[in-house]
């Protein structure tokens, strides 16, 4: 019987999740792993996976669909949903950044346009330090926006900062830093807290043998 | 028909059928209950100054209510809360009466902004009682053994969870610590999402203090009586121990009624501290994604209308507990009113059948006016 329904995020994080899960001795067949069903049964039957676009992951959860989900901090910093997160995971390690071209003007006095895929992030971040912003928000390939001038910057996520090198932009700013999370539902973390407390220890255990 | 009509507005619903019907009978259910432990209802203002509401709420927490302004340009609000209405009320209609005051509601609220994605609901009705005037773990266990009952009699006990905490466990902390506003607040948050790693970075700036090391382990602390022995361990600041200290007396009663295992202490449930000024409670039920009720001590919120005294509380969220029991086809609930079919009437001559059906209705029974005989 499934005890823990996890959902994680597909693409970028999804390799480096099933590796922990496996280190944590949750294992899915390679049968399952390869099947393009989106959701599997891990080997014992205790463990549901659910793949979702990593800023669903939060809506499963919070809505308690999932009981667990593994998901980037990013995602979090931008959705802010009413969940707990009780571990940082070591996985999925990266930055949210302000990037600008190279050859940019100092400094921007007035409307500062901001291209992103995160507005409440560069909103709240500009809003900080009391910079109007012009917030232009895309769906992809932010670099762009800078490089053709569509923005004056951009607040974008940054792994090795390779793509931004390659296309002549330059970070200007740190925002945060963003690694993977456990997230847990609320009412799964008291109604299953044996489980889940289990599940935590596991991976916890897992990525420190991993170090 | 066009868009603009037959459009609802998000977060607002209607109910009808075997659901309306269920909805009724937890309501009812609900103030039988509190009628039994002789809570006297109370029926409050829909609409009411946004000040009120700003007091009792707090700014942050207010902010979600629906305002307009009155004809004299002050703010209205459409209750966004029921709690600061009631509370008023004791400091004004009530000032005279006799402690303590018991009395419930039942009445929906409106907010802007839905609490969370779980609770996507604008408008949600709110069944609570308000027990003024009463301090110390008496009253307190009388809120809880209400809860209690009300699980029981939904059949909701076996798979139901009551977590307890006391705000003053953190207050001694966030004092010791001489927290300012902002790192206060941050804490919270962070004791309040679990978040262990990043409470450890947050507490290493309090490294000269030798409590706030240990603090970290509290967002880990739940379960049953050791929790609190363990906490006395780990955190020795006078009021954190009081706090400790009420909660152990609680927990004592709680074993002593047996119902250890439907109680969980919970010293991580931080969620509402500006609020609650000593016991907090939440209540989880498995199906809902998030929780259905929860309450706690509030002996600020009276002062601000005048007059301070001890009270303590508690909301169920009546459209959560619908929802959850309605999914669990729980018919044996509704069932109450729905089974029973009404007579057939039908007839040409309609003084005779109505005549005929108002016999029925003195006798109590069910009638249905067929209406194709009626129409003639």
């Amino acid at each position: 019987m499934t005890e823990v329904t996890i959902a994680v995020a597909k693409g970028r994080l999804q390799a480096e999740t099933l590796d922990l899960l496996t280190r944590a001795a949750i294992i899915f067949s390679s049968e399952a792993l390869s099947s393009r069903r989106l959701s599997i049964q891990d080997e014992s039957g205790r463990f549901r996976l659910i793949f979702v676009k990593p800023a669903d992951v939060p809506v499963y959860v919070e809505h308690g669909i999932a009981d667990c989900g593994i998901v980037g901090r990013d995602v979090l910093l931008e959705s802010e949903p009413d969940l707990l997160q009780p571990l940082s995971l070591n996985i999925g390690a990266c930055r949210i950044v302000v990037a600008a071209r190279n050859d940019a003007p100092e400094s921007q006095l007035g409307m500062l346009k901001v291209a992103t895929k995160y507005p409440r992030i560069a909103a709240r971040h500009f809003g900080a330090r009391g910079i109007a912003v012009d917030l232009i928000e895309l769906a992809g390939s932010v670099e762009l926006a800078s490089v053709l001038g569509l923005a004056d910057c951009i607040v974008d996520l940054v792994e090795t900062g390779k793509t931004l090198q390659d296309n002549g932009l330059t970070i200007i700013e740190v925002i945060a830093d963003s690694a993977a999370r456990l997230v847990v539902n609320r009412a799964s973390y008291q109604l299953k807290a044996h489980v889940v407390g289990r599940f935590m220890r596991s991976l916890n255990e897992a990525q420190q043998r991993g170090e | 028909m066009s868009e603009t009509l037959s459009r609802i507005p998000a977060g607002m619903r209607y109910y009808s059928g075997p659901e309306a019907r269920l909805r009724r009978t937890i309501e009812n259910t609900l103030v039988s209950i509190f009628d039994g432990w002789s809570y006297e209802e109370i029926t409050t203002p829909t609409i009411d100054y946004y000040s009120l509401f700003e007091h009792g709420m707090g700014r942050s927490q207010a902010h979600h209510a629906f305002r307009f302004s009155d004809t004299d340009g002050r703010m209205l609000a459409i209750r966004p809360d029921v709690t600061s209405l009631v509370a008023r009320a004791a400091a004004t209609l009530f000032a005279e009466r006799e402690r303590p005051l018991r009395l419930c509601y039942v009445a929906p609220v409106f907010r802007q902004q839905p609490r969370s994605r779980a609770e996507w609901r604008r408008e949600s009705t709110q069944i609570g009682c308000e027990f003024i005037g009463a301090n110390g773990s008496a009253a307190d266990m009388e809120a809880l053994a209400i809860v209690c009952e009300v699980l029981e009699r939904l059949k909701l006990d076996c798979d139901s969870l009551i977590t307890l905490n006391d705000v003053e466990v953190f207050n001694g902390m966030a004092e010791q610590l001489k927290l300012t506003r902002e790192a206060r607040a941050e804490m919270r948050d962070l004791i309040d999402t679990r978040n262990a790693d990043d409470l450890g970075r947050f507490l290493a700036r309090y490294s000269h203090e030798p409590e706030a090391r240990p603090f970290k382990q509290l967002v880990q602390l739940s379960g049953k009586r050791n929790v609190l022995t363990d906490a006395r361990g780990l955190i020795t600041n006078p009021r954190s121990q009081a706090a400790l200290s009420r909660l152990e007396r609680l927990w004592s009663v709680v074993e002593s009624l047996h119902l250890a295992d439907r109680f969980e202490i919970d010293l991580g449930d931080v969620s509402q501290l500006d609020y609650y000024t000593g016991l907090t409670f939440k209540i989880y039920i498995s199906g809902a994604g998030a929780r259905v009720a929860s309450g706690g001590r509030y002996d600020r919120l009276t002062a601000s209308f005048g007059q301070e005294e001890p009270a303590v509380g508690f909301v169920f969220e009546l459209d959560t507990l619908t929802e959850v029991l309605f999914a669990r086809a729980c018919d044996s609930i509704a069932a109450g009113s729905s089974s029973v079919e009404g007579a057939r009437l039908t007839g040409n001559n309609l003084g005779e059948l109505f005549v005929a059906a108002r016999r029925k209705r003195e006798l109590g029974e069910r009638v249905i006016i067929t209406a194709s005989e009626v129409s003639q």
